[in-house]
This record gives structure tokens, C-alpha cells and sequence, in this order.
């Protein structure tokens, strides 16, 4: 029912087409932790994305099991031990440019942004606020953003024998390449 | 020392080195070599997209994690992130694909329209079907 849901969302945008909407299902969402014995690295490059240029929403979706490690044996303690993805096998964000009229979407260039919502990862919901860059380009809009988020927010429980070894934090870096939704 | 006391030391010797080498082979386990593995299912991009699209669960329990070989006509390749290229299969779906990324920039010579065959690992499905650590198995023409 919710993939109808979402394919029931995704239609109307793209039926009410015109060139204030843009999207990808190339984007990227990296993760990096340092520990003192070696740095925890996933990358996801499937990210799907949607942002509004007219309104500054943003819509980000991803699948946990999308996320690569070097190591195959960190890639299955990641998804059976920590994000439990076959539980919960999707994050999502919700959210908006808050401070849009910064941006000038007709003049390339980059511009400062603040972007809050809702990042929903491991089935827990929490409100997030970060800054990003927007960047107009010919064809497109990129955006990237770096910013950190506690796993324990999110309910991620880190064993007692690794707690004290992996920093508090957990970086997360993202980088969308939108392109219009066709038809214009 | 007793015969049976070195005996029962060289047992825990050989325990004790095993045991170290085999989390050392577990730790450093790689991912499986997609180019050469046998897939477990051998399917066209269309098909797969399309059980995905009507039974999702049912496809999720099948798929994920298995080792796909799919078929189709590129829709697009775009250069993602971090030295990932992806490959878009079509479907019988517009709006829908089976996106397949690719850890090596070999893949960015093909183009739209070209069939190809790509194995690769399932992940599930968000909009469109997901397959990780892929590998070309061949170019069709």
C-alpha cells in the first residue's frame, strides 16, 4: 500500500509537470566514523531524491542495504547489528530550504542554505537542521551538505566492547545531482 | 614435562592459531567477485522490475541479497560519487528502472540503447529495483 502510495505521489508529480520540480535516483549519501583501530566508511550511491524549487521541499529515500563498505564483513554487521535492515530497510528525509529566497535559481552559482526536517533512520524519527550548498548549474541543480547525527538518537545500539571506540558522532555527507523531471 | 602436557599444549597451540586466523580471513573477507560467481537467478530487467512493482514483499524475500544476472536496454549511465558509476536498465515501467552501480568507471563506455547483461547483488526495491557490486557479463549487440 505505501509503494502505492509513494508511486501515487510520484505520478502526480510528474504529471503536474513543469520545471519547478527536480530529481534524481543517482544521488549520494556517504557515512564516515572514525574509531581509533580504523574508520567505519558505507557508501550509498542510489539515493533517490526530489526537491521543489518553488516551495524549497526536499525529499531524500534511501535503502540501507544500498550501503557499501570495503569490508564485507563490516557491510553485514552494519545491516544485521546495527540498522537491523531487514527490519527497517528504508531511511527517509522530509524537509525544507529554510531560508529560500537566499537562493537564485535563475543565475548559476552557488548559495548558502539551511535545510530542517524530519530524518527518519531505524524506524526513529527525529528533527534535524543543516547547512548545505545549493549549486545552480546548466541543466540541473546540485546540492551537498555535511553534517553529524548521534546514533543513539536513533535508537543504534553500539556494544559496550566498541562504544568507547567510535566517535560519538557519525558524519554524513550528501550530494544530489537534480535534473528537471522531463517534460519540463 | 609429561608427554601428555606438551601433547594437550600443542592442541591449544593449534586452537588458539587457528582461531586467530580464522577471524583474520573473516575480517578481511571480501565481497563476492560478481564477474565470476553463478547468479542465483538469471532474469530480464523488465521481468524483475515488473515482480518487484506487484509483489513486493514477495520479490524482497527472493531477491535481496542474491546474486541476479539481468538483461536489458541501457536507459542511462551517470558518473555517481565516489568513483561508482551508474547503469539504468529500462523496464516496462517509464518511471521505473533496475539501477545498477558499478565500482569501477568501466561501465561509463556504454550508452543509452545498448543491451547488456550486468550481475550484481539485489538490495531491494525503493522506486526502482537496486542492485549493488555489479559486474558487465557481456555486451549484446
Amino acid at each position: 500500500m505505501k509503494r502505492f502510495f509513494l508511486l501515487f505521489i510520484f505520478l502526480i508529480i510528474v504529471l503536474s509537470v513543469n520545471a519547478q520540480k527536480y530529481m534524481t535516483k543517482n544521488g549520494y549519501i556517504g557515512f564516515f566514523s572514525h574509531t581509533s583501530t580504523e574508520d567505519i566508511k558505507g557508501d550509498n550511491n542510489q539515493v533517490a531524491g526530489i526537491l521543489d524549487i518553488s516551495t524549497g521541499e526536499m525529499v531524500f529515500q534511501a535503502l540501507i542495504k544500498s550501503f557499501h563498505f570495503d569490508r564485507a564483513l563490516m557491510e553485514e554487521h552494519f545491516n544485521e547489528n546495527y540498522m537491523e535492515s531487514d527490519k527497517f530497510p528504508k531511511s527517509i528525509f522530509k524537509g525544507k530550504i529554510s531560508d529560500l529566497s537566499s537562493v537564485d535559481f535563475t543565475k548559476p552559482g552557488t548559495y548558502d542554505v539551511t535545510v530542517d526536517g524530519d530524518l527518519t533512520i531505524h524506524d526513529v524519527t527525529n528533527k534535524i537542521s543543516a547547512k548545505g550548498s545549493i549549486e545552480v548549474v546548466n541543466g540541473g541543480i546540485n546540492a551537498s551538505s555535511k553534517f553529524k547525527i548521534v546514533p543513539e538518537d536513533y535508537k543504534i545500539a553500539i556494544p559496550g566492547v566498541v562504544r568507547d571506540k567510535i566517535d560519538k558522532n557519525l558524519e554524513l555527507t550528501i550530494t544530489m545531482k537534480y535534473t528537471p523531471i522531463a517534460g519540463k | 614435562m609429561k608427554p601428555y602436557v606438551k601433547v594437550a599444549l600443542f592442541v591449544v597451540l593449534i586452537i588458539a592459531v587457528s582461531g586467530i586466523l580464522y577471524a583474520l580471513i573473516l575480517y578481511n573477507k571480501k565481497h563476492p567477485d560478481t564477474s565470476k560467481v553463478k547468479p542465483d537467478f538469471i532474469i530480464t530487467a523488465a521481468a524483475l522490475q515488473k515482480e518487484f512493482e506487484d509483489a513486493e514483499a514477495a520479490a524482497s524475500a527472493k531477491y535481496i541479497k542474491k546474486i541476479l544476472e539481468v538483461s536489458g536496454s541501457v536507459s542511462s549511465v551517470t558518473q555517481a560519487d565516489s568513483n561508482n558509476v551508474n547503469i539504468s536498465l529500462k523496464s516496462g515501467n517509464d518511471l521505473s528502472s533496475v539501477i545498477c552501480t558499478f565500482a569501477t568507471a568501466d561501465p561509463s563506455k556504454f550508452k543509452a540503447g545498448d543491451e547488456i547483461t550486468i550481475r550484481g547483488e539485489c538490495s531491494g526495491f525503493l522506486m526502482d529495483v537496486l542492485l549493488n557490486n555489479c559486474a558487465i557479463v557481456q555486451k549484446r549487440k
